[in-house]
């Protein structure tokens, strides 16, 4: 039997995000800081360190040395990151519009697959954009069916992590913390390249241009 | 007078549940539509005080203190307004409880105890008004000011409940009981209302109301952050509108890479199967077992096997040459008819120095004479000369035939 630190670090080693939602045993072993130390102290040795994000949220490995072939890895993986931003961003408001209840999508938020299309399909503007949605490279959706764009949509966002299916029967997700991880970045975007986003949104919701 | 109001109170109370549909329906949507409702019954209710018409014209609405009774009983969370005045309670206590000393020391018992009872009244409404703040304060926590949708409502909605509650922190602090342990005195019932029944509700509610404002803090702080999240996404949205071609730097290539973007590519591949440790074999000889039988054993490479390219064209035709020979045999025939004379086949074969196999020519020249027409055949006489076979008696053998006409 595989014991509980060595399950985890294997989820780490395959670059899984470790998260209350995603895997509730694994991260109440990480938040203890003995526990923590020695899954830090294994990695070590892959030249690998345990690095935590948004507020301890979320656990990942990362590099403890940055060599050039690793810097290579993490530019590419930088990119990858980017250029999924814009239709992360857009999903995320889309559900959040179209659930009614103004709440951003956050770990552990549910959301109804059927109840979304529901919405989506009795709303053209939800429509078009969501047809906006799945157009992006990171779906790459070609069909032109609410059904079938949203479907690809909930099943690329669970394979990259972002959401969760606990009952493989029922329609239901829940947001992991790689959400929380993707606020994170937009923030550190938003403070590095001096882009005062929010104070943009206000401004334009005080201008009344809805979004 | 007693009687009177007693039958007054069940009269109203009567009213209150005949009409109870009515006023239900009245206390739901606000206001009453009159038409839904015959005007005696109208009158009534208005002549008993539940329903009331505040400006004219203004449609007919139900009286506070049905209102509130509703509200109180029903726990309704619509209820969002907090009784805060606590300070009149307090002197109106203040002025009962002298009433009852003085009547007390008066020897006026009956007196007293009217007074008394009052004085009692109101300390309990006074809890209970407290209970009953508290009590809506956290139904409004509890269902997170569910009862308005965005988050800007929210968070006013917050603030007003936040405001509330320390309006009725420092309402609290008028409690002196110091003071009201003075008027109580040494009278035991005064003192047991006054000081002992105040005293708990007022340490209940100061309790729960600390609970309330952490709770109510930490609600603001999560719709700040979810304001903050859906402010960070649409100013995101707009920038991305705003300069189409926006790309974040690229971190990884600082000097020091924020731990945000340090993300170690995976490395673990699944692990391979060792056939050779013990403690696995049940498990493997079932994987085994699962294992559809297929002998696909790999055969060894076949050249010949291969498919080939197959050139589809059409066959030369195979021309039997046999026309050399059927010319030789009519110009045998014609010799025959020429000369008139008997001429063996071989005889003409070596005459005319035909390069024929000798027996293909005789089988021929028999072919030759068998196929002409019958009328044909009649000129001719056909003679074979034939020997026995030296072994298999009973067969013959054909040597030579002789042609001549009849």
């Amino acid at each position: 039997m595989i014991s509980e630190q060595g399950r985890i670090l294997e989820r780490l080693l395959s670059g899984d995000f470790i998260c209350e939602i995603s895997d509730e045993d694994g991260w109440r072993y990480l938040k203890q800081s003995a526990n923590f130390e020695a899954v830090d102290q294994y990695l070590a040795t892959l030249n690998r360190s345990l690095s935590s994000a948004a507020d301890g949220q979320v656990f990942f490995a990362a590099y403890r040395t940055l060599g050039d072939s690793e810097r290579k890895v993490l530019s590419s993986q930088f990119q990858e990151i980017a250029a999924g931003l814009l239709p992360l961003v857009e999903w995320l408001l889309l559900v959040q519009q179209s659930s009614g209840s103004d709440v951003p999508v956050t770990q552990g938020s549910t959301i109804r697959s059927n109840e979304l299309q529901s919405t989506i399909e009795d709303t053209p503007a939800y429509k078009e954009q969501l047809a906006k949605i799945a157009r992006y490279r990171l779906f790459n959706s070609n069909s032109v069916e609410v059904v079938g764009q949203l479907n690809l949509v909930f099943k690329r966002l669970t394979e990259l992590g972002y959401l969760m299916k606990p009952n493989p029967d029922k329609l239901i997700y829940i947001a992991t913390g790689k959400i929380d991880y993707l606020y994170e970045v937009l923030r550190f975007i938003d403070e590095t390249e001096a882009l005062s986003l929010a104070e943009q949104a206000e401004s334009a919701i005080q201008q009344g241009s809805l979004l | 007078m007693n009687q009177n109001l007693h039958q007054a109170g069940v009269k109203l109370l009567n009213a209150l549940s005949r009409n109870a549909d009515l006023i239900m329906q009245v206390y739901l949507s606000g206001t009453l539509h009159e038409s839904e409702a015959s005007p005696g019954v109208i009158d009534n209710l208005k002549k008993l005080g539940v329903l009331w018409r505040p400006e004219p014209g203004a449609p007919l609405r139900l009286k506070k203190a049905i209102r509130n009774l509703l509200e109180g009983s029903l726990h309704d969370e619509r209820n969002r307004q907090i009784d805060t005045n606590i300070g009149s309670a307090l002197a109106s206590l203040k002025t009962l409880a002298q009433h009852y000393k003085e009547a007390l020391h008066n020897h006026r018992y009956a007196e007293a105890q009217a007074h008394l009872n009052d004085l009692a009244e109101h300390v309990y409404a006074l809890a209970e008004s407290l209970a009953n703040s508290v009590r809506t304060l956290f139904s409004r926590i509890n269902n997170e000011f569910g009862y308005v949708a965005s988050i800007d409502a929210k968070i006013r909605e917050n603030e007003l409940a936040q405001s509330q509650v320390s309006e009725l922190l420092s309402q609290l602090e008028m409690f002196r009981f110091d003071e009201l342990s003075e008027v109580a005195g040494g009278l035991r019932e005064l003192r047991h209302l006054l000081v002992v029944a105040l005293q708990q509700s007022f340490s209940r509610c100061t309790q729960e109301l600390s609970m309330a404002q952490s709770r109510l803090l930490e609600l603001l702080g999560r719709f700040r952050e979810f304001r903050g999240r859906t402010r960070l996404l649409k100013g995101f949205l707009l920038h991305m509108e705003q300069q189409p071609d926006f790309v974040p730097a690229n971190y990884a290539n600082h000097s020091q890479v924020p731990a945000l973007f340090n993300l170690a590519k995976p490395l673990l591949q699944p692990a391979a199967v060792d056939v050779n440790r013990v403690d696995h074999e049940q498990d493997l000889l079932l994987l085994v077992g699962r294992i559809k039988a297929l002998h696909r054993t790999e055969k060894p490479h076949d050249e010949e096997r291969n498919a080939q390219a197959i050139d589809v064209e059409s066959q030369g035709q195979v021309e039997l040459d046999d026309k050399a020979i059927h010319q030789a045999v009519e110009a045998y025939f014609c010799e025959v008819i020429d000369t008139g004379k008997r001429l063996t086949a071989l005889q003409y074969l070596t005459s005319q120095a035909l390069e024929f196999d000798p027996e293909v020519w005789i089988y021929q020249v028999i072919g030759g004479y068998q196929g002409l027409a019958e009328e044909d055949r009649q000129y001719f006489a056909l003679e074979p000369e034939i020997e026995d076979h030296p072994i298999f008696t009973g067969n013959k053998i054909v040597r030579d035939v002789e042609l001549g006409l009849r």
